[in-house]
């Protein structure tokens, strides 16, 4: 008996820490919260001080902003941040869109001379589209099919029959979302939203998180705007390691006449002798960006992902401006490295500004298998003006390196091998398939082939969100407190050991919550709140039963025995049902509302274990002493 | 302490009594609905809604005044959160034809005046959107640029890759916080909390939620007809309709009759509603488990004898867990905030529904049954 009690008990005390383990993070997250708030403090009052003029509501909002970043680039910080429970868009704020694709814009631009009745047709195609479920291309071939048009008419060319064209027509519909995400995920990348969401939702949808973003105008402006390809000259290490050298000299404060290569030499030895730390300070600029070429034929480097803001601050300073060509800039690469410790790289590139070419020339791209090889390529084709541009930039700059930079971030920067007269290219060098495809994607990225819209969205602004904490917590706290006392009251002891029961239910589901990485909402917060009142249920059927048991004469010890045993088919099956509620909910729900799902589910299962285990265990106890517990 | 020790009623033998009230309650519900309809959110309904708090208190029927003079016509103001905060909605999807030239000379008499004799071309006009083509992609930029300060929702153009065109986007709540913004100089104001729903995606939410409360019941049906009996399962959804139905007929009758009280049907609600579903069937089903143990033991006593000592048996229970459930959702109600206030409220009348439902709606229908057919129900 007491063997087996030990047994659970140690499960109880496990699941306890194991939850307290997870806690931790979001606990620790929000203590570097209120510190690095209290760090602002002075930073606020000096905002307000230099712009009386500003809304104290837009202070607050570069406050936050400020607060955010802070958070989640100090790597100290960081850890604690990723591992903490996610609050959902209601509860920090933020912004929820839903985009689709204008296929009616799509078909309008496809089609190859479209005449009145052809635009007459789509426009009928689009409202009915409106409030159907069918696509904008099956209500149009449909219609086109009544009016006895051919598809062929319009698309394609004439052997071609309708089921071909519509197909075509859709993939490229799919094929306009898969790029419209690949220019989004760049652009809030770069905006530094942290954590953001973006999926593709059915064949035409996009949905986007954006968390803690406090200016919606300048997020929406950001997903819709025109993404630009550009193509940009690499600059060759003879000219841009002389450059980055004077950048190091001046920001270590020692501006000398000596010649960049000579220093380049000198620093090359003394680099062995020098520690870390005197390195660092002789050579702020290489501290930061490490030369992937020690030997320095190329000028590329590595940056890691928190120094990157530090970086940008350098190369802002008066004095460094003047060092650094105002034809020429830095550029990182999309995609990091992870070193061995987890580090994040990113390759920075020194590029010209100014761009040879944009890519509203290329016409087509196409990621395939390289026949001889087998490795992957990109071929991509250009109109007749790009090619003649891209003839002559490419005869003029043989054995040079050209970036392909979208929206400011470079995909790849191929060595131009030969004078490419055609315009017809191909690009070597993907390391595989996924990657040949998302350049395929990037470079056609260039000239989007229909716009975006924005179907659904929905902001919320952080005080807001920061009501509803306070507001969803206040209710847990004061609901807790009622339903205690009441419990005492009426159930005396027993009803203190089903209370405590009902924290550690509180305690697991936030546990679980962490374990899964789920976020919590504010209907999250309600479930929780409500699965408290609920929790105690299971034991009030217990309690009932032991009291009908004990005037029916029995032992205490058989009373509890039985008013466990008994009440379990009950409890068992009344809780299946609310989970399997709580399933279809979370399948039907969206956003807030799945968050409630979750956070019911995990309140049925927690709290019967809390109420059945725990509690049992209490009773199991007291009763092994051989003392009896009041049940009212 | 002991609320309901050794109580004996004949719950059962009273069964036609609720019966009536219920129909008669049902009835009017439906007729009400069928009358004054029900109010459907934004998320259901489509439409923009705006939260906006002020950093001054501001008068309601002030701001109602001032956005009545903008003539999007039906836009609904609320107060929303305190003194200070206001709750604008519109069902319109778009700008009405009325105010669209409004809008369209607003946005040309700011680009002639920050670009005097500018060469420009409108090359798509819409109700949602106005497309501009000016000379080269530069002044496109700048052009998209001061529109976007002054408000308006700019880009260049995405689908043109000359660069030389903006798409300027004209929203109902651009316009509306447009105007505000001049009209509210002096008591500037930030976005709480903005929304909009395209028609097709309400249509969508709708379409979901109800095959979402259609599939709760018919799991609950299978599970209960497999647990049970499928004359108890059938009893237990009728229980769960008689909820569903008597709490959306609150929401009718009582939308806009208590102050403060926003009874929409919004998403939320829908959660409330499953979760009401779940929660009735809970206490349905410990009824029916004590049913069900009776009726194992005394297998001589008739049928509307066990029920009646069953529900007797599990009273104390029944009471005890909706108080404390209760508790928590008046809490809810009052401490909860805006936003989950028509959420709470849907559970408050759902658990009273819920407890009164699995005893004078499923056990009762149960019973009935079992009496007309003159089946024997036996475990």
């Amino acid at each position: 008996m007491m063997k087996e009690l030990r047994f659970r008990l140690i499960l109880i005390l496990a699941f306890i820490g194991l939850s307290l383990y997870l806690l931790y993070p979001t606990f620790q997250d929000s203590q570097n919260s209120k510190s690095v708030s209290e760090a602002l403090k002075p930073v606020e009052a000096m905002i307000k001080k230099n712009n009386p003029d500003l809304t104290p509501s837009k202070v607050q909002d570069m406050i936050a902003s400020k607060k955010d970043s802070i958070l989640s680039n100090n790597p100290d910080y960081r850890t604690a941040r990723e591992k903490r429970i996610k609050l959902g868009l209601d509860l920090q704020g933020g912004m929820y869109l839903v985009m689709e694709v204008n296929t009616a814009k799509l078909l309008e631009k496809l089609a190859k001379d479209p005449d009145q009745q052809y635009l007459d047709i789509l426009k009928k195609a689009e409202a009915e589209s409106k409030d159907s479920e069918e696509n904008v291309v099956g209500i149009l071939a449909r219609m086109m099919k009544e009016k006895g048009i051919r598809m062929s008419r319009y698309f394609g060319s004439i052997r071609e029959d309708d089921a071909r064209i519509v197909a075509r027509l859709q993939e490229q519909e799919t094929d306009a979302v898969t790029r419209a995400i690949e220019i989004i995920r760049n652009r809030v990348d770069q905006y530094g939203v942290s954590e953001p969401s973006i999926q593709k939702q059915g064949s035409r949808r996009i949905v986007i998180e954006l968390p803690g973003i406090s200016r919606e105008e300048e997020a929406r402006r950001l997903l819709q705007g025109r993404a630009l390809l550009e193509f940009k000259l690499v600059k060759d290490a003879s000219f841009a390691i002389p450059i980055m050298n004077r950048i190091d000299e001046v920001l270590a404060g020692k501006v000398t006449d000596s010649t960049a290569t000579a220093k380049t030499d000198k620093a090359t030895n003394k680099n062995q002798k020098l520690t870390d730390e005197q390195f660092a300070k002789e050579h702020p600029f290489f501290t930061i960006a490490r030369l992937i070429d020690p030997q320095g034929r190329v000028a590329d480097a590595y940056v890691k992902d928190i120094d990157r803001a530090k970086l940008s601050g350098l190369l802002a300073r008066e004095e460094v401006k003047k060092v650094l060509p105002d034809n020429v800039e830095f550029l990182y690469d999309n995609q990091s490295i992870t070193d061995p410790n987890g580090e994040k790289f990113y390759r920075m590139y020194m590029v010209n500004k100014e761009a040879e070419l944009t890519g509203g020339v290329i016409t087509d791209a196409r990621a395939e298998i390289d026949q001889t090889t087998g490795s992957p390529e990109v071929t991509m084709q250009m109109n007749g003006d790009g090619a003649r541009e891209w003839s002559r930039i490419t005869g003029a700059n043989i054995d040079k390196r050209c970036a392909v930079v979208l929206d400011g971030k470079v995909y790849t920067a191929p060595t131009i091998i030969n004078k490419i007269p055609t315009g017809s290219s191909r690009i070597t060098g993907s390391a595989n398939m996924d990657e040949a495809k998302l350049l395929e994607i990037v470079l056609k990225a260039g000239a989007l082939p229909a716009p975006v819209d924005i179907i659904a969205e929905s902001a919320v602004g952080p005080s807001l969100g920061q009501d509803s904490i306070s507001q969803g917590f206040n209710s847990g706290w004061i609901g807790y407190l009622v339903v205690a006392l009441f419990m005492i009251f009426y159930y005396k002891t027993a009803g203190s050991f089903a209370d405590l029961g009902v924290i550690m239910t509180v305690l697991l589901t936030f546990g679980v919550l962490s374990a899964f990485h789920a976020t919590l909402t504010l209907p999250g917060i309600a479930g929780i709140v409500l699965s408290m009142g609920m929790a105690v249920d299971a034991n009030v059927l217990i309690y009932e039963r032991i009291r009908e048991e004990l005037a029916s004469g029995k032992t205490f010890k058989a009373a509890v025995d039985a008013g466990f045993k008994v009440s379990l088919s009950a409890i068992f099956d009344s809780n299946i049902v609310t989970l399997l509620t709580g399933i279809i909910l979370y399948q039907f729900g969206s956003g807030p509302v799945q968050g409630f799902a979750l956070t019911l589910m995990i309140g049925i299962v927690t709290s019967l274990f809390s109420q059945l285990v725990l509690v049992r265990v209490i009773f199991d106890y007291i009763n092994s002493k051989g003392y009896k517990i009041n049940v009212g | 302490m002991r609320l309901f020790a050794n109580i004996n009623i004949d719950f059962m033998g009273k069964r036609s009594i609720f019966f009536l009230i219920s129909g008669i309650i049902i009835l009017l519900g439906v007729i009400n609905i069928a009358v004054r309809g029900l109010a459907f959110g934004i998320d259901f309904k489509g439409g923009t809604e705006i939260a906006l708090q002020f950093e001054k208190p501001i008068d309601i029927s002030f701001v109602r005044n001032q956005v009545d003079k903008i003539g999007l016509g039906d836009v609904e103001v609320k107060t929303f959160g305190g003194s200070t905060g206001i709750l604008l909605r519109s069902e319109l999807q778009e700008i009405p034809a009325t105010v669209l030239p409004k809008v369209k000379s607003r946005i040309e008499t700011l680009i002639n005046q920050s670009n005097p004799g500018i060469e420009k071309q409108v090359v798509t006009s819409s109700s949602s959107s106005i497309t501009y083509s000016f000379a080269d992609s530069l002044t496109a930029e700048k052009v998209s640029n001061q529109l976007f300060s002054a408000g308006f929702q700019t880009t260049v153009a995405a689908d043109d890759a000359t660069g030389k065109s903006v798409v300027v986007r004209l929203g109902i709540a651009d316009w509306l916080k447009d105007n505000l913004t001049e009209k509210f100089k002096d008591n500037p104001f930030v976005v709480q909390k903005e929304d909009k729903v395209g028609p097709k995606v309400g249509q969508e939410l709708k379409t979901d939620a109800v095959i979402a409360v259609a599939l709760a019941l018919i799991v609950i049906l299978l599970y209960i007809g497999f647990r049970f009996k499928f004359s108890f399962a059938i009893g237990a959804v009728i229980a769960l309709f008689h909820d569903v139905l008597i709490t959306l007929s609150l929401f009718s009758i009582l939308y806009g009759v208590i102050p403060g009280l926003n009874l929409e049907v919004t998403l939320t609600v829908v959660a409330a509603f499953l979760t009401l579903i779940g929660y009735s069937m809970n206490d349905t089903v410990v009824v029916f488990d004590r049913v069900r143990e009776h009726l194992k033991i005394h297998k001589t006593i008739p049928l509307e004898e066990n029920m009646n000592r069953a529900i007797n048996n599990t009273f104390s229970r029944t009471i005890i867990t909706g108080l404390s459930t209760m508790f928590m959702i008046i809490i809810l109600i009052i401490m909860g905030g805006e936003v989950l206030r028509g959420f709470a409220f849907a559970l408050f009348v759902g658990m009273i529904t819920g407890t009164y439902s699995s005893i004078f709606v499923a056990s009762a229908f149960v019973l009935e049954y079992a009496n007309r057919t003159k089946s024997k129900v036996t475990f």
